[in-house]
């Protein structure tokens, strides 16, 4: 290509870009202006200006910061009840990703596009019902009580755990995979030395941070009658003790701390 | 002198392209058997057809006699145990120790339930360090694989594909992750390998020069067709250029 040939070329490239440099400009204006939009319509407009200028609303967070250290002593046991009943709910939660998992990695799937569908919609289904409906629909099953804050958050738990450890199927090299089959492995054995080692970082992460979902998930399983902390939040908070309450959050923030230190040297002797 | 291998009139493709076009060839039971070739020649889908990593279109793979093309996936299975095969990116698995990689040779001999536990016979763990001596890792047992060389890592490949009892080795491009003064180490233990253990070699390699220097036969492959096939010393010029079509030699 030559002198004016390249000029013409030049032109051209130029005024796309001018193009696309106002179409994103009026993309931009476009959300500023729904957000400015939404501002108005649901805070502006439908906030209780009034009472917040009386103002009960700094008496409250004050009153919040008041921790009632009378309710540690009895802290210790639900806080073993809920730390239990997360660890368990994530392990359900693992076991029933692992099928889906499989189901739902497209490299692996074992028929195909069609069980490839399937383990894709029982995550969706997993992750788009709120832990609170799965816990009102296994306290219909099995009852009020820890068993069915588990299963509610087992269940919950699902969707994550499957979706990330799928992915990860499908991320993984094909190298060893062609090894496993080359020394005559049948299927499970090139699932098992071929795929298995390489998502173990993965899966342990995700099963961490799933648990320390689930700590938080268990307070509010209060409402099913789960026990552990979420009753005792619950009860303080009916009670307007908010001193209480935040002595409740605190110990679930210890917990997660807890969690996080537990994780790090997990994931360091792992991977 | 007893035929190993022998492939008639090999075909394959996908998407309704043909990577090999009717390849023939035999490999002798003592043969160190090269194909050489340029990318794209089909020199890896040859070799993956041999132990059906790929599946053919059509032709036959007879392996002492047996056409593998006809067995059901179990004997299948039974066949893959008897072809050891070393890759040209090791494809050991990286997380686990170089013993438990070399151990994963016998998955074609060991049950679901024992592989589940990784428990692999007493029998097994003694010829995997007696092979991984002989491959001059005795000292690395314990080591994870991610934690190797490249050199190293091959040998490890290699111990893999031994302590299957295989009666041929597939090698896929051995040297190509490797500098050329391993690339020559390596090459120069598979030959000794298949000469200890009476096995032959069939054998993917780019590298001309290595290929006269180590193998027995040698064939050319060229957009899926057999170009060349004769002895190291009959590569002359004019054999290169029919298979890599140079325009500059």
């Amino acid at each position: 290509m030559n002198g004016p040939a390249v000029d013409v070329r030049a032109a051209a490239i130029a005024a796309g870009r001018r193009r696309g440099r106002a179409l994103r400009s009026l993309t931009y204006l476009a959300i500023f202006g729904a957000v400015l939009w939404s501002i108005q319509v649901i805070m502006i407009a439908d906030t209780d200006w009034a009472r917040l200028a009386a103002s009960s609303a700094g008496k409250t967070l004050a009153s919040f910061l008041e921790f009632d250290y009378r309710l540690l002593p009895e802290l210790v046991d639900p806080t073993i009840d809920t730390a239990l009943m997360a660890t368990l709910a994530t392990l359900a939660g693992l076991l029933l990703a692992i099928p889906v998992a499989w189901l739902g990695a497209a490299n692996i799937s074992p028929l195909g596009r069609a069980s490839y569908v399937v383990g894709r919609f029982l995550m969706t289904v997993s992750r788009s019902v709120h832990e609170i409906v799965w816990g009102l629909i296994f306290v219909s099953a099995v009852g009020l009580g820890a068993l069915a804050g588990i299963l509610a958050m087992g269940v919950r738990s699902v969707g994550f755990i499957s979706k990330i450890i799928a992915e990860a199927i499908e991320d993984v090299q094909p190298g060893p995979i062609e090894a496993m089959r080359a020394v005559g492995g049948n299927r499970f054995q090139v699932l098992w030395y071929g795929i298995l080692p390489q998502i173990v970082p993965v899966v342990l992460g995700t099963m961490i941070f799933e648990w320390d979902i689930n700590i938080r998930r268990s307070t509010i399983m209060g409402l099913v009658g789960a026990g552990g902390l979420g009753l005792v939040l619950f009860r303080q908070m009916a009670m307007l003790n908010y001193g209480g309450v935040a002595t409740v959050i605190l110990a679930v923030l210890c917990l997660i701390i807890l969690g996080e230190i537990v994780s790090y040297y997990a994931r360091k002797a792992v991977i | 002198m007893t035929v190993a291998l022998e492939v008639r009139n090999l075909r394959a493709g996908y998407a309704g392209r043909e990577i090999l076009k009717g390849v023939s060839f035999q490999v002798d039971a003592d043969d160190f058997f090269a194909i050489i070739g340029p990318s794209g020649a089909g020199k890896s889908t040859l070799i993956r057809c041999v132990n059906r990593l790929v599946e053919p279109t059509g032709g036959q793979v007879l392996f002492h006699g047996v056409d593998l093309l006809q067995l059901d996936q179990a004997r299948l299975r039974e066949a893959r145990r008897n072809i050891g095969m070393i890759f040209q990116e090791f494809n050991l698995i990286e997380r686990l120790s170089v013993m438990d990689n070399v151990l994963t040779g016998r998955l074609g001999y060991t049950g679901t339930l024992r592989s589940l536990m990784r428990m692999f016979t007493a029998e097994d763990i003694r010829q995997a360090l007696a092979l991984l001596d002989r491959v001059g890792l005795g000292e690395y047992v314990d080591k994870r694989a991610d934690r190797l060389s490249g050199g190293q890592r091959q040998r490890v490949g290699i111990a893999r594909a031994l302590i299957q009892n295989p009666r041929m080795l597939l090698v896929d491009e051995p040297t190509s992750s490797l500098d050329p003064k391993i690339s020559r180490e390596v090459m120069g233990l598979i030959r000794e390998i298949a000469r200890e253990f009476h096995i032959p070699v069939l054998c993917n390699i780019h590298d001309v020069e290595l290929a006269t220097e180590f193998c027995t036969h040698v064939i050319g492959l060229q957009d899926g067709v057999k170009k060349f096939e004769g002895r190291p010393a009959e590569l002359n010029a004019q054999a290169l250029h029919e298979i890599y079509a140079m325009e500059v030699l």
